[in-house]
């Protein structure tokens, strides 16, 4: 099925690519630009696995930053850049443009920015979102201003000619500040089983909010830019209309997204085959990430409304899975695109800048998210939790670089420090996290203490593994069959969001243990769902029992399986 | 699921006085109070699948309350019944206190749905002592209603 995926992606992804190519390109021949473009495919597949492994087994890091830096060393600005004898030419040449890797190579990075942004927008908790939407909102807003503001203001500070609030640069270092990627702290909180606590969800509220903030920003940003290098003058009233525009778009798409997608979805299953639905609306997702691109905004705005909009759908969870194989295949190659971007030497001169605002983008964070999180019920430790957690950087801040280096509003330097920012905020942001979870409760408030303890949460001890793994698939079955959606959070552990509604319910399973976590009101139902399993599982062992001699039969099955047929 | 619980609990399928005096028995006329009604139309099977589930394991709870319930294809949707015996009658439950208070349910083997949710609903609204005094000393069926919903 990943296969068919893959095919699917490089489907759409070559003729695009080749269609530019043959444009730009058209003095150089084809066979041998597809050649290189294969033979870097190749090399960048093989090392991102390479070096993705090394950082998550080895040094205990997120495979992401791997996989940019593995773009660090085999790009044009290290390994890269060697001549290799069978090509007579290096594998990655520099080229000499704003952008240092070809352009069929960007192609890629593009469409891959595209996928991750519509699975990111598929991931979307839209509902825990609106729960716990006013203090999710808050915390996203006071995070994004405050980074913004800091991010812009050191730009303005301390970069020689740069002078004013609305000079691209500024703009670009502020919105870059802005996005928090959020993945790297689910995954932490899913371990600690931290996530549905009351940080964690206002850490997810808030990044859902973080999110949209700063796609639109990027949107503002970009069309800012545009007009700055067209030489045309930027003034407040111009910024006031592509601040519409851009959230115009954003509303206008998201509302028809929402209304429309559970009727598009219903239509969709005429297919009856889930492969099809997944591949049109991938297509939809890139046809929309198309038209922002035309109304002068930014592609991943429209793959992230297609994606947000379809999160609402019975559909979410299978195109998730449907399209593992195409994400799986095509985000690292982004990710080691952007690595490749890195020129090393534009970062010499500049270096005690970057130290400076990466210091700023994660005060930024901290204090911009903990204001607004302590004056919502929590105390410091809790306000210290929420900003740790909006800390770690991601594919949105290599996308808003991208996309300024791309349009020459930022240079390779500031480029340079943007995914500086990126590994040092990632890397400081798990181990400051997992220290800040210790200890007791993060609220103030009494009433949200007393919320929080209204948890309940149920434990059970089996003899072995087998019997936990046959009672986890039952529990899971018994709820997919009470009409509830059934969601496996993480791929290396066994732990499960079971929803319906606005029930949530965990499900974790660590060697023979089994534990349920949910708000005290599903007491009821988890408890019975688990009774009326283990009497399944009583009836099973009482059935084994009653088997006509077991031994007979293993005797009766293995006779013979070392013995000479008989003629 | 409040919905679903005024959806499912009419005048048809609350019981308020019982007249067997013993497990087997009560579980016997609520099967055959539902065949009454024309809710069931397989009153084996559905006998089967309830005794069945008893003979795993109880369904009698703690205060009084006692929940039999199956699962057989023989009905194509949920089927409930709720209905008391002031009397109380042995039920093997939990507390070994006598049971008052019987809510069933008859749910299709092959079909997905609120089945558990219901029983679980309408044991939280049930855990509460005033709820349970409130549908022991009710008069009418539509002030058992009035408690659910």
């Amino acid at each position: 099925m990943y296969r068919r995926c893959v095919f699917m992606v490089l489907f759409l992804v070559l003729p695009v690519v080749s269609a530019s190519a043959s444009g730009q390109e058209s003095g150089r021949d084809m066979g041998h630009l597809m050649t290189i473009l294969v033979l870097q495919l190749a090399v960048i597949v093989i090392a991102v696995r390479f070096f993705g492994l090394i950082f998550s087994r080895y040094l205990k890091q997120s495979k992401v930053l791997g996989e940019l830096v593995a773009g660090m060393v085999i790009g044009p600005y290290a390994l890269g850049s060697f001549s290799l004898p069978f090509l007579n030419q290096p594998l990655f040449p520099r080229i000499e443009s704003v952008l240092p890797v070809s352009t069929e190579l960007y192609g890629l990075a593009v469409v891959a920015s595209i996928v991750l942004l519509f699975l990111a927008g598929l991931e979307t908790d839209l509902p825990t979102f609106l729960k716990f939407s006013r203090i999710g909102s808050l915390v996203g807003i006071g995070g994004v201003i405050l980074s913004f503001f800091l991010g812009d203001m050191i730009a303005v500070l301390l970069l020689p000619g740069v002078d004013s609030f609305m000079s691209p640069v500024a703009l670009f270092l502020g919105t870059l500040s802005t996005a928090t990627s959020v993945g790297i702290t689910a995954r932490i909180l899913s371990e600690k089983r931290k996530l549905s606590s009351p940080e964690g969800v206002t850490i997810l509220a808030g990044a859902v909010l973080d999110d949209v903030l700063g796609i639109i920003i990027l949107a503002v940003v970009v069309g800012i830019s545009k007009i700055g290098a067209s030489g045309g003058e930027i003034y407040w009233g111009k910024i006031g209309i592509i601040a519409l525009k851009a959230f115009g778009f954003w509303l206008i798409c998201t509302v028809l997204g929402i209304l429309f997608a559970k009727k598009i979805s219903k239509k969709l299953k005429w297919f009856k085959s889930n492969e099809a639905i997944a591949g049109v609306v991938l297509g939809l997702a890139l046809f929309l990430a198309g038209l922002a691109e035309m109304a002068g905004l930014a592609m991943i705005i429209g793959a992230y409304i297609v994606g947000l909009s379809f999160s609402q759908t019975d559909m979410a969870n299978e195109l998730q899975e449907r399209l593992q194989g195409v994400y799986q295949f095509l985000v690292p190659v982004f990710f080691c695109v952007m690595g490749m971007m890195v020129n090393f030497s534009a970062l010499k001169g500049i270096i005690v800048f970057g130290i400076i605002y990466t210091a700023c983008a994660i005060l930024g964070k901290i204090v911009g998210c903990g204001i607004p999180a302590y004056f919502s019920g929590f105390n410091l430790k809790g306000s210290f939790r929420i900003g740790a957690g909006m800390l770690p950087r991601g594919e949105v801040t290599l996308i808003v670089a991208g996309i300024g280096l791309s349009a020459g509003a930022i240079g390779q330097d500031m480029f340079g420090i943007a995914i500086m920012t990126l590994l040092i905020a990632s890397i400081i942001a798990p181990p400051l996290l997992i220290k800040s979870f210790e200890g007791g409760t993060g609220l103030r408030d009494k009433k949200l203490i007393k919320e929080e303890e209204k948890g309940f949460c149920l434990k059970i001890k089996f003899p072995s593994v087998y019997i936990t793994d046959f009672i986890r698939s039952r529990i899971l079955q018994a709820f997919q069959n009470e009409d509830f959606f059934v969601h496996r959070l993480n791929l290396d552990r066994l732990i499960y969001h079971i929803k319906k509604e606005n029930i949530c319910i965990t499900l974790v399973q660590e060697n023979k243990g089994i534990e349920l976590t949910t708000d005290s009101d599903n007491k009821q139902l988890a408890n019975l769902i688990v009774a009326e399993e283990i009497l399944e599982l009583k009836d099973l062992l009482e059935g084994v029992e009653k088997l006509e001699s077991p031994d007979g039969m293993w005797e009766k099955l293995t006779a013979g399986l070392f013995g000479e047929e008989k003629e | 699921m409040r919905k679903k619980l005024k959806k499912l609990l009419t005048n048809d399928n609350i019981f308020l006085e019982l007249e067997a005096d013993s497990k087997e028995t009560i579980i016997e006329e609520l099967i055959d109070r539902l065949v009454g009604c024309g809710k069931i139309k397989n009153r084996e099977a559905v006998m089967k699948a309830v005794l069945e589930r008893e003979k795993k394991m109880s369904t009698g709870m703690e205060n009084g309350i006692a929940i039999p319930h199956g699962k057989t294809d023989s009905v194509n949707q949920l089927v409930v019944a709720i209905a008391r015996k002031k009397e109380g009658v042995d039920f093997n439950s939990i507390d070994k206190q006598s049971s008052t208070i019987f809510v069933m349910t008859i749910s299709p083997l092959s079909r997905s749905g609120p089945h558990l949710q219901f029983l679980a609903e309408v044991s939280k609204l049930l855990k509460d002592s005033r709820a349970r005094e409130k549908f022991l000393t009710a008069k009418t069926t539509e002030e058992v209603i009035k408690i659910f919903i």
